[in-house]
């Protein structure tokens, strides 16, 4: 029974997942279509079901690496900076532009869920799906949504819009490189900025700049959201 | 278990040089900025503590107070595998099968109209707001290179 002693310990929980991170970045350099996301959560979620360990036990450690969400998102003004630098020209526009983005993504996604009966914790849980993880799940949690329903919402959100995104712009005859930028990086956060760095540094630029953007601005308006409610 | 963390030290220092340093240097900056915001959040600021601390980072680097080198290599690393960060959270997953199934038609059909929505407004926001700006902008990328 020293075996269970090892699983349970947290450090165990942290170097199992990284294991199968790392696992799911191999198979994704070779398989590009593969998401990491996915791929890193079967080895896991198999594990916890073979040894019958509960997730809140798994969790101990798998907090840490939650915590570390936060960081992350300072991180985030890093590239909001040094592009910042690059783009201050049009920045006033940009921002006006993700701002309504922010706005019209919060608006129709939550109204959309109410519409179609879902309860309150659930439209709550749509209203950031557009925008990076992290502030996804702060925004989520803030509004009392679930976010474990909004980090699925956020991680469709990212690859739809990585694959469809450019395609759906150019139908309505978007082909400016800040406006496709823009657009991605509101709609489909990291994900979509990521599939825009090969074809065009310009909209890459300009989309990591608009999803750091639309994450803030979607935080502020979750605030003043919450005080309405209220 | 000793044995393991004495080699792990013993490789740490032979390897550390400026550049590792900063990037532990960049982990402890960014640590603190986030510590400031959810502080903030604490004393009743109604945003999330992680976008506090991006706003005062970002207002941090903009008046000279903190480097951009000294953060770069942790902010590009951290921000390259924010996957892993989420992989936890996204397990617990596994647990609301039934809570997912019976939304699934309301929450598929919210993402794909938002998703929508919100390429088309600023798309199309983009595409008239932002041509005319389009000659200076080439220039000043000139001037900065």
């Amino acid at each position: 029974m020293k075996l269970a002693f090892l699983i349970e310990h947290p450090a165990f929980s942290i170097t199992f997942t990284v294991l199968a991170y790392a696992l799911a970045i191999m198979l994704h350099h070779r398989w590009r279509w593969i998401p990491p996301i996915v791929v890193a959560c079967i080895p896991i979620v198999a594990l916890l079901l073979l040894v019958h360990e509960p997730y809140a036990q798994y969790n101990l450690g798998g907090n840490l690496l939650t915590w570390l969400l936060g960081p992350a998102t300072v991180a985030l003004a890093v590239p909001m900076y040094r592009h910042g630098v690059h783009l201050r020209r049009s920045l006033p526009t940009l921002a006006l532009i993700v701002l309504a983005g922010s706005v019209v993504g919060m608006v129709t996604a939550g109204v959309t869920a109410w519409l179609l009966g879902a309860p309150l914790p659930v439209i709550m849980s749509t209203v950031p799906k557009s925008v990076t993880t992290p502030i996804a799940i702060e925004v989520s949690r803030e509004l009392n949504g679930i976010p474990q329903i909004t980090i699925a919402l956020v991680i469709l959100a990212g690859v739809l819009g990585a694959s469809f995104g450019v395609p759906l712009l150019r139908l309505v005859g978007v082909r400016e490189d800040r406006a496709i930028g823009a657009a991605i990086g509101s709609a489909s956060h990291g994900v979509g900025t990521a599939s825009l760095v090969q074809h065009s540094e310009m909209q890459a630029t300009v989309s990591s700049w608009a999803m750091a953007a639309a994450g803030v601005f979607t935080s502020l308006l979750a605030a003043l959201l919450k005080l309405f409610l209220r | 278990m000793c044995c393991i963390y004495r080699l792990v030290e013993a490789i740490m220092l032979k390897t550390l040089s400026i550049r590792s340093f900063y990037s532990i240097l960049g982990l402890a900056i960014l640590i603190t900025f986030f510590l400031l915001g959810t502080g903030l959040h604490r004393l009743g600021v109604p945003i999330p503590g992680g976008v506090l601390g991006l706003m005062l980072f970002y207002l941090g680097m903009s008046s000279g107070l903190v480097k951009l080198r000294w953060v770069e290599d942790t902010a590009g690393l951290m921000l390259r595998h924010m996957v892993l960060l989420f992989v936890p959270l996204t397990v617990g997953l596994m647990g609301m099968g039934a809570l997912l199934s019976k939304q699934a038609v309301a929450i598929t059909a919210s993402l794909l109209v938002s998703l929508v929505a919100v390429l088309l407004t600023t798309g199309l926001l983009g595409k008239w707001l932002l041509p005319d700006l389009l000659a200076p902008e080439k220039a000043d990328a000139e001037v900065g290179r």
